[in-house]
């Protein structure tokens, strides 16, 4: 049974276009079948996140409007075949897609892969409503401020009002010495606020950014701590009971205690 | 988190003043209750639960919307002061 699963934010810039690649990457190297569906009409992105700019012949408008075959528009992985993009239209025309047209091009893409995932503009707008129309699963990404949190739980409002069930949480961007310092909001803040389901915390890392900036996906860098997250993301997702480990940023001061005797205390193992 | 963390965490770190401003602001957002009609809440509570139980002080009743998975739910704490038995 195919999974489609919208990744959507409310706020702008929290990370909804890094997990998509992310998560789908992730699937992908499992060896499920992944389709992922750049939802943000007008602001094409996930194509540079993926590295896929450069072999973009068609995109989601014009499969929709029956200029070529999904097949056609469909971009195939650099690494993964069976990983497939369907890019964003560029078009400024905002009413180019409906949400008939959505659920029409999930249930298409449903008949090729085992998971599909929309990445869904920000806002809760016509796109936003698109993006989730085709959903049988929604996760919301955020970060632990005030701006974001607050929108999360309007679109959660808003997925629960459309019928989408519950979803779950992707907490992005922590930073454990602020949150260890009282100066940033923690997982159990989230959370009690939110009242939802986490399925997985993201710490904030700089090979986020490197591996972007190179068109490559930081779940297949063995180094990177938010690589590594997302890949326990893309396993909760497929059902696999993984637990969520400590976050620790740098080595602290009870770990350079331990590390004395030679060491470490329990759950700091990443 | 870790017990050093727990034991030195800030109280007064600008974390809980987000918590504290987020819980509020999204009782507006959710249910349309403002702040001002939260406090007149709390007053006209007073009053009912008074005409009942005198013993009540009507400043300590703290009345706050708690977040669960499928409903939230209006919680009030209305602390009695103990009457006294001499």
């Amino acid at each position: 049974m195919t999974r489609v699963i919208t990744i959507t934010s409310g706020k702008g810039g929290v990370g909804k276009t890094t997990t998509t690649a992310n998560l789908g990457t992730a699937l992908a190297a499992q060896g499920a079948k992944v389709a992922v569906v750049d939802a943000d009409i007008g602001l094409r992105n996930l194509d540079v996140v993926m590295g896929l700019e450069n072999r973009i012949v068609y995109d989601l408008v014009d499969v929709i409007e029956g200029r070529c075959r999904l097949r056609q528009a469909l971009i195939k992985d650099k690494r993964f075949p069976d990983l497939c993009l369907l890019p964003a239209a560029q078009t400024r025309d905002k009413d180019a897609v409906s949400a008939d047209d959505m659920v029409a091009l999930t249930n298409q893409l449903r008949a090729e892969f085992d998971y599909v995932f929309v990445d869904s503009p920000a806002g809760i707008e016509a796109g936003f409503r698109n993006a989730i129309a085709g959903a049988d699963e929604v996760l919301i990404v955020t970060t632990p401020e005030v701006s974001a949190v607050r929108d999360a739980d309007r679109i959660i409002g808003l997925v629960e009002a459309f019928e989408k069930g519950h979803p779950r949480l992707v907490l992005n961007r922590i930073k454990p010495r602020m949150v260890s310092r009282g100066e940033m909001m923690s997982i159990e803040d989230v959370l009690q606020i939110l009242a939802v389901e986490l399925i997985g915390v993201v710490p904030d890392d700089e090979t986020i950014i490197t591996a972007t900036n190179r068109g490559e996906v930081a779940v297949l860098d063995r180094v990177s701590r938010a690589g590594r997250s997302f890949s326990d993301i893309a396993r909760r997702l497929a059902g696999e009971e993984v637990p969520f480990p400590a976050l620790e940023e740098h080595p602290g001061l009870m770990e350079r205690l331990f590390g004395m005797f030679g060491r470490r205390p329990r759950g700091s193992e990443r | 988190m870790s017990l050093f963390d727990t034991l030195f965490r800030r109280r007064d770190g600008s974390a809980n003043a987000a918590k504290t401003r987020l819980l509020k602001v999204l009782v507006d957002d959710r249910y349309k209750l403002t702040p001002e009609m939260m406090a007149q809440l709390k007053i006209d509570l007073a009053e009912v639960f008074a005409r009942y139980l005198p013993s009540i002080d009507p400043d300590s009743i703290d009345v706050t919307v708690q977040r669960g998975e499928s409903n939230d739910h209006l919680q009030a704490d209305i602390p009695l002061r103990r009457p006294s038995n001499t």
